[in-house]
């Protein structure tokens, strides 16, 4: 489980997490939704260790972020993907994925290889293994990326905003991966502008506003009209957003 | 008014003795600048502070004092210390440090440049600071660095002839006795700019050419 | 009878060594400035034969060290020309090619920086070229400049110490001297080492408040 529980970050004299608490369970698919500038990203910083919270805990599977040991074995457990793809650049698709279990993990690289590509594959890119990242394009490097964060076998999948730099087209293609994860049972916990994806595939929302948790409800409590919408926060956020 | 070159080819053979002298110890001395470089460039990007201010020391001393100053104070100190070099290893000696500060610069250049949403993925993905340093970190950096380092190659072998100072027989020694014997002296260090000249250009073209692979698939 | 400690004389010896170094340096900076620009004068004005030859000579005197330039000029010029050159001579004629070599790739690389569409902007107001150097490629490659020739002026007050080769009494020849008679190389190679990067420092950090005078001016600063 990740359990998050009074997390509070400030950045000078701005408070850019005020005191959440928040648990997701093995399984489940969360969605963070929320204006820009709610916290959003920086949670998932806070839960990967990127960022270093300045009240509260967060621990993954038990093991604090804030502890050096704890944060190795949380990041074991975790996989991130990045807005802005992050791949390495000089090394190809193939490679990119299989650098942690070698390193980390001390897969063998035969084997590294061979599950790499069929990470590959299953997301339709088993040609494009051996390509650099320059030759790829937006929609096929955070495919790459995705399989990157898989290849570690994590427990939780962090996703920050996956398709925020995407074309529409691309989006989709990215979006039809990322149901398919979760339909197969993999705890994903996501920061995402696509509502109506969050509202197909997400069993829970979490609403973020200046900070604060506002809302953690069921999907379909979120969007109904005496539930989620009933806040005029939320409702005012979800106008603007599916216009 | 003269000039005659053709008086000098017997003595080629001694310039070209001379010159191999130069490529060796340019050769060793880039070695060490590199080593030396590459350890004064993490220094610098460490958390640590106190590394942070050694290593810019030493920078700054490496590069505020004339090389020929840093060359007298090992060829005639370090025997007073027991150390007993020849001219040839305190002249490599000398070109190495003087060359890792500014083979550091570069290279230090080149870790700054690193996107650091790539570090942050390494990060994240759990490998260790050594792994991240020689799996992410150092590839990257030296690949931008190619061109840079070339210029300080060439700053290496220039510098180099100033190890004639210390008694040592590389290409500007040889000329030096070569142009005693001939008494033709503007003969002999006009060829030998045009050589240094053709060899600089050489290693710079060498530099792009190596700059051009090993980013081939980034562009 | 050899005096193997050092001196109060020793002290004046170092001032007038650093004194010729520094008044070597201040010359040639100048020398080699003015050389420099005029070489890329040249290039902009894309004068036939000339601006090629300057090009020619700039790259050679880059690509080449310094001591054989001394060599050359001190040891084979007299031998070409029939002419005497004493030391100093000679490495002023020397240091004021090399600074003006790198001037000009300085200067050079400034003017390209300027970019081509504010060139090709003041053609067509119909500005003449030279007009157009003075009042808009100039002031922003003087600009563009500042930073890497406060580089380059560090480096060729390290360039001076060479002279000492040839026989100039500058601040190297004296350490040598002292070196000779004393027999003390850390003591006397530190002290002439820590004088020549006060120098440096002295020189960057008036280049320095130079730039941001210069900077001050260019900010707008309201109305």
């Amino acid at each position: 489980m990740i359990h998050i529980e009074g997390a509070t970050k400030r950045f000078g004299a701005n408070t850019i997490l005020d005191g959440i608490d928040l648990r997701v369970a093995p399984g489940e698919v969360v969605s963070i939704l929320g204006p820009s500038g709610s916290g959003k990203s920086t949670l998932i910083r806070c839960i990967n260790g990127l960022e270093r919270l300045d009240g509260g805990f967060i621990s993954v599977d038990g093991h604090r972020v804030d502890d050096p040991k704890g944060l190795q074995l949380a990041r074991r457990c975790s996989g991130t993907v990045f807005q802005l793809f992050n791949l390495y650049p000089h090394m190809t698709a193939l490679q990119n994925v299989t650098l942690a279990p070698i390193e980390v993990l001390k897969t063998p690289r035969a084997r590294a290889e061979q599950e790499g590509r069929e990470l590959l594959a299953s997301v339709g890119l088993a040609e494009r293994a051996d390509t650099y990242p320059a030759q790829l394009s937006g929609g096929q490097r955070q495919r790459v990326g995705i399989c990157r964060a898989l290849a570690m076998k994590p427990r939780y999948l962090l996703l920050d905003e996956v398709t925020s730099a995407l074309d529409p087209e691309m989006t989709g293609e990215v979006l039809a991966i990322l149901a398919r994860l979760a339909a197969g049972g993999t705890t994903m916990l996501f920061v995402t502008h696509e509502i109506e994806f969050a509202r197909q595939i997400s069993q829970r929302i979490v609403f973020l506003d200046g900070g604060k948790l506002v809302a953690d409800l069921s999907t379909a409590r979120f969007f109904a009209a005496d539930g989620g919408l009933a806040q005029p926060r939320i409702a005012q956020f979800l106008s603007k957003m599916t216009k | 008014m003269q000039f005659d070159l053709t008086s000098l080819v017997p003595y080629f053979g001694d310039l070209a003795a001379g010159a191999r002298l130069t490529a060796l110890a340019c050769a060793l001395a880039l070695a060490g600048s590199l080593v030396l470089g590459v350890l004064v460039a993490l220094m610098r990007t460490a958390a640590s502070p106190l590394a942070r201010r050694a290593a810019g020391v030493y920078v700054d001393v490496f590069r505020n004092v004339p090389f020929i100053v840093q060359l007298f104070f090992l060829f005639y100190g370090l025997p007073e210390v027991g150390i007993e070099l020849s001219a040839f290893a305190t002249g490599v000696l000398a070109l190495s440090l003087a060359g890792g500060a500014f083979t550091s610069d570069t290279i230090r250049a080149g870790i700054l440049a690193i996107e650091p949403g790539v570090l942050e993925a390494a990060q994240v993905s759990g490998l260790s600071r050594f792994a991240l340093y020689r799996r992410i970190v150092l590839p990257i950096a030296l690949r931008s660095a190619v061109r840079p380092l070339g210029s300080v190659f060439v700053n290496l072998i220039l510098t180099s002839s100033i190890l004639s100072a210390i008694t040592l027989n590389e290409l500007t020694g040889s000329a030096k006795i070569v142009a005693a014997d001939t008494f033709q002296p503007f003969e002999v260090y006009a060829l030998l700019l045009l050589l240094y000249a053709v060899l600089t250009w050489l290693v710079s073209l060498s530099a792009g050419a190596l700059h051009r692979r090993l980013n081939r698939e980034q562009i | 009878m050899r005096y193997a400690d050092f001196t109060a004389h020793d002290l004046l010896l170092l001032l007038q060594g650093l004194g010729v170094s520094l008044a070597l340096f201040a010359a040639t900076t100048a020398i080699g400035l003015a050389i420099g620009l005029v070489w890329a004068a040249l290039r902009y004005y894309r004068v036939p034969l000339l601006a090629a030859l300057a090009a020619l000579l700039a790259e050679l005197l880059k690509n080449s060290p310094v001591l054989v330039q001394l060599f050359l000029v001190f040891f084979g010029l007299p031998v070409l020309l029939e002419t005497d050159l004493t030391p100093v001579q000679a490495a002023l004629i020397t240091l004021s090619g090399n600074t003006a070599a790198f001037v000009y790739v300085i200067a050079v690389s400034a003017i390209e920086a300027v970019g081509r569409d504010q060139l090709e902007t003041a053609r067509v107001f119909g500005l003449s070229r030279w007009q157009t150097l003075r009042r808009i490629v100039a002031p922003q490659a003087a600009a563009f400049a500042l930073g890497p020739l406060a580089g380059l002026l560090v480096n060729q007050l390290q360039v001076t110490s060479l002279i000492s080769v040839i026989g100039v009494v500058d601040l190297t020849k004296v350490g040598a001297i002292l070196n000779l008679r004393t027999l003390k190389p850390f003591i006397v190679w530190t002290v002439i080492g820590l004088l020549y990067y006060l120098a440096a420092r002295l020189i960057a950090g008036a280049c320095a408040r130079l730039e941001t005078r210069l900077r001050a001016h260019r900010e707008w600063k309201g109305l």
